[in-house]
């Protein structure tokens, strides 16, 4: 009788440290430097394909400086539209 | 020893030279270095999956539990519609992980530490997802580029600017692990000629920074493979549940 009493506390103390830790995964996700550096990258991709695709379609079009100006801003849209979506998806987990 | 910390990064030849047409098809180090991670991969796949025990040994515990953390990867971002493509999801995720993981080795080659062999296998990913989506949905699918709600004088304007978000896709995804593993290593390699120049006096500080970096670079690597992975499961959904 004694020994499955000692079993049932020891294991409802073992259930209580599986809590503990679910909960602090919970707050300290591990993987959060993952996000860090996917959130930093997906800014500065879509800006450099937006500058590359200006240029490529400057030298098509011979319109040297001002296609590689307005696809670099709108290469920096796409990089904040990109960091909102992840930020947002990350969110919804 | 060159003390150049970009030294180690260098391509070069491995027997003979072979030249089909204008391509340079020569075996290098990095295609020596992809091989062993191949076959190290279908090795240890192999010796895990041989016996299949009820009681799993070591081995078959390793191999179950990255099936298991791939199949939920994969559940948990993708959902149930993504289950035929598991096959291609752990084969990345365990490839890359073993081409991080045997670049951590001394005197070994980091093979995705070179942006072209990243870029490649994003690109793989990105053609395939795209392909994907127009065959699951037709031309439906180029409402990934139209959001909803959006006035028709900014159409455009947005039109091109979810293009690019678009095409930036596999650019983010192949710098985010190129960066990380030359930038870690080229650290390693900094910090270990530091220890060598600074010698028996002032090299022990430098020392303890080299080994925990290597902790770190350990950490780095499965988390990129993990990232790389998740992501493509984040744009594989996209393609096969279009919702916006």
């Amino acid at each position: 009788m004694k020994n499955l009493k000692e079993i049932s506390t020891r294991l409802e103390i073992a259930k209580k440290k599986i809590k503990k830790k679910k909960l602090n995964k919970n707050a300290n996700n591990s993987s959060s430097l993952g996000k860090a550096l996917k959130i930093s990258t997906e800014l500065v991709a879509a800006v450099v394909v937006g500058t590359t695709l200006g240029f490529i379609f400057d030298n098509w079009f011979g319109t040297k400086p001002i296609l590689i100006i307005c696809f670099f801003f709108i290469g920096v849209a796409a990089g904040i539209i990109n960091v909102i979506k992840s930020a947002k998806r990350m969110q919804g987990n | 020893m060159s003390s150049n910390p970009m030294h180690q990064f260098e391509v070069y030849r491995i027997g003979p030279e072979i030249n089909l047409g204008m391509v340079n098809l020569s075996f290098t180090n990095a295609s020596l270095f992809m091989a062993i991670s191949a076959f190290a991969l279908i090795f240890l796949l192999f010796l895990g999956t041989n016996k299949k025990l009820l009681i799993p040994s070591k081995m078959q515990l390793i191999t179950e539990m990255s099936y298991s953390f791939v199949a939920k990867m994969i559940n948990d971002t993708a959902g149930a519609a993504a289950k035929p493509f598991f096959p291609f999801i752990f084969t990345l995720f365990m490839f890359v992980l073993f081409c991080n993981m045997v670049g951590m080795l001394p005197y070994s080659f980091t093979v995705t530490s070179h942006i072209i062999v990243t870029f490649v296998l994003a690109a793989v990913v990105f053609i395939g997802v795209t392909i994907l989506g127009f065959v699951k949905h037709g031309i439906k699918y180029l409402e990934l580029f139209v959001p909803k709600g959006v006035p028709a004088v900014l159409l455009p304007l947005i039109i091109i600017i979810e293009i690019i978000s678009y095409l930036s896709r596999p650019v983010s995804l192949a710098v985010r692990l190129f960066a990380n593993m030359m930038a870690g290593h080229t650290m390693l390699k900094v910090f270990g000629g530091f220890v060598i120049s600074l010698g028996l006096l002032g090299g022990w500080l430098p020392l303890g920074f080299s080994v925990a970096l290597t902790g770190l670079e350990i950490l780095v690597a499965f988390l990129q493979a993990y990232v790389f992975a998740i992501l493509t499961c984040i744009y594989l959904n996209d393609a096969l549940n279009l919702h916006h």
